[in-house]
């Protein structure tokens, strides 16, 4: 048992499974530390500029096109469930966008707190952890505009299911 | 009847200005817990975020779109064939506009782009 806990306490206390950083990469980060900073600082304030603009039009979007579509044709009784299912899908992802940029937002205020060439790896860890979140938010909009076409091909759908009808309410 | 009096007003008089400490401390303390939880609802409603007038985004503040740049689609009145042209051609002019570009893109956050990746490493 005595062994057993030697044994125990000698392993690293390394929680990771990356590899070890060599001395010449630490230096290379507390080198470049403060580029790195104002770089980051940069693309943080830049990001908010891009999101409120993104949010802006994505969900203008939602409301003044999709859900006015939707809306006027439903008063003229037509079958808009196909539409108001990608409505629902679009609004979801939006949701989503929202979220995972909140939570990239939160990690990249905390890493340009960091002070690098005091905390090397914490800040190589933490732009790391930034980097996943960031692909988070991309993903997120690339599914936002996957489906903002699939409502465009709805639309067609839509219009080519009921030209007929689209037609007579022309001529009346 | 006098020292009855002035006896009986001390610990009135003490009372009173203990109330009086009580009611100040307990009004900062719940105009303290009124502003934890503004803060923390600020923050986690996603409100922080849209808010650029916070320190240090002084500089993209006068560069947001503004929202009645937006051009919206009716939502009443008859539905016929130019109705749905006009749709599409809205919906694919504001739609260009935001798609057109790539956003958070993660490549300008990697290890090469900020200078923090493994001397020799080619990656």
């Amino acid at each position: 048992m005595i062994i057993a806990i030697g044994v125990f306490v000698s392993l690293p206390a390394r929680a990771q499974d990356t590899d070890v950083m060599t001395d010449e990469h630490i230096a290379r980060i507390k080198l470049n530390c403060a580029s790195a900073l104002a770089t980051l600082g940069q693309i943080k304030t830049n990001d908010a500029l891009v999101y409120v603009n993104r949010n802006q039009s994505y969900f203008s979007i939602s409301d003044k096109l999709i859900a006015r579509l939707n809306s006027r044709l439903a008063l003229n009784r037509f079958d808009t469930t196909p539409l108001a299912k990608i409505a629902t899908e679009y609004n979801s992802a939006l949701t989503d966008f929202r979220t995972a940029y909140n939570d990239y937002s939160r990690v990249m205020t905390d890493l340009v707190k960091i002070d690098c060439s005091r905390q090397p790896v914490g800040f190589y860890d933490k732009v790391g952890e930034a980097r996943e979140m960031r692909q988070d938010v991309y993903d997120a909009i690339k599914k936002l505009h996957t489906i903002i076409d699939q409502y465009r091909q709805a639309v067609d759908t839509f219009k080519q299911q009921h030209l007929t009808k689209l037609k007579a309410n022309t001529n009346e | 009847m006098s020292e009855d009096h002035s006896l009986a007003g001390e610990p009135n008089k003490a009372w009173y200005q203990t109330r009086i400490v009580l009611f100040i401390g307990g009004s900062i303390g719940v105009a303290l817990l009124l502003v934890l939880i503004s803060m923390a609802l600020y923050v986690s409603s996603g409100a922080a975020q849209l808010d650029l007038s916070r320190p240090g985004y002084q500089s993209v503040q006068n560069k947001v779109d503004p929202s009645d740049k937006f051009k919206s689609f009716p939502a009443s009145g008859t539905v016929n064939e130019a109705t749905i042209d006009q749709f599409q051609k809205l919906y694919q002019d504001q739609v260009n506009k935001v798609t057109a570009t790539d956003a958070f893109n993660p490549d300008v956050l990697s290890n090469q782009a900020l200078g923090i990746d493994a001397p020799g490493a080619d990656q």
